[in-house]
């Protein structure tokens, strides 16, 4: 009983910090893509958003 | 988990893309459209004067690069890097570009959530997106306040890394105040938020611009109060999504 408690915690707790890595990654990798990507097109295409939540542009 | 944050994240982005990109085309671009018609004929000038003694190396370099890049993209004659047409795609992409920005930044927050242990419900999520505008709209804005094409002074590069390092100075000062709470720990928050502005901004525009200053005025409340529209429904709509997502799946053993 003890054990298998325990093991449910840990495996909560694993897809928990699985889901948190998971979505900090594909979160930060989308706003470095819409606020401060380098590329002509990226930049152009998301111009006014960028001017407009404020993110260094030009 | 993982479906249930990311379907919550995706449905908050789209939720505050659409309300945020409807305020984007009504309040600021119009301004910016309107600054690209002063910034144009002076296009080319201004893409170059910097102060180059003042910044050294790679960073000087590549700042270079990019200014004069962006120099270039406003000249809407024949530039040679893509951009959308005038008018609807315009307006589509930059949609689509707040819609990327809103799920990112939705993914973020669900992400800060869960890793301190916080149950998203609206109330919740509302609170963590206040805290998130702050940092990332708010305390930028203090030292880089919002600009239109065209007024932009230190090169990109120094600008970005003062944006990013004051973002995350913010939220960990918030995160040592509100969540921490301990006296040790609320003293070295507010030095944190400080820090950065004590430190010093890049120079703001100093150099006369054609750009009448009561549309740079304008520009900046409108986007600030944009960018907190924006937080606030990505924080009430991820703790809302957050809520109707779980419903639906009993608990997992």
């Amino acid at each position: 009983m003890t054990t298998q408690v325990q093991t449910l915690g840990a495996t909560r707790t694993n897809e928990r910090l699985g889901a948190v890595v998971l979505a900090a990654l594909f979160g930060l990798g989308l706003v470095f893509m819409a606020g401060f990507a380098p590329a002509q097109a990226l930049h152009n295409a998301a111009h006014d958003f960028r001017h407009t939540q404020n993110f260094p542009c030009h | 988990m993982i479906l249930r944050l990311l379907s919550a994240a995706l449905a908050a982005g789209f939720l505050a893309a659409v309300v945020a990109t409807g305020l984007q085309v009504a309040l600021t671009s119009p301004l910016i459209i309107e600054a690209e018609r002063y910034e144009s004929g002076t296009a080319h000038s201004a893409a170059l004067p910097l102060a180059p003694a003042r910044f050294e190396g790679a960073l000087l370099h590549r700042a270079h690069l990019h200014l004069a890049h962006g120099g270039e993209s406003h000249d809407h004659g024949g530039a040679p890097a893509w951009q959308p047409g005038e008018g609807l795609p315009r307006i589509l992409f930059t949609g689509l570009a707040t819609l990327v920005g809103g799920v990112g930044y939705a993914l973020l927050l669900g992400a800060v959530m869960l890793a301190l242990g916080r149950d998203p419900t609206p109330e919740r999520a509302l609170a963590f997106a206040v805290a998130g505008f702050v940092s990332v709209g708010l305390a930028p804005a203090l030292g880089l306040p919002p600009e239109l094409p065209g007024s932009e002074a230190a090169p990109l590069a120094t600008r970005q890394a003062w944006w990013l390092m004051t973002a995350l100075a913010t939220a960990m000062g918030l995160y040592l105040i509100a969540i921490r709470r301990a006296a040790v720990t609320i003293l070295g928050g507010l030095v944190l938020i400080v820090a950065p502005h004590i430190a010093g901004a890049p120079e703001v525009a100093a150099a006369k611009s054609e750009l009448p200053a009561g549309l740079a005025a304008q520009f900046a409340a409108r986007s600030l109060a944009v960018g907190f529209v924006f937080w606030a429904v990505i924080g009430l709509s991820f703790g809302w999504a957050w809520q109707v997502f779980g419903r639906e799946r009993p608990i997992r053993v």
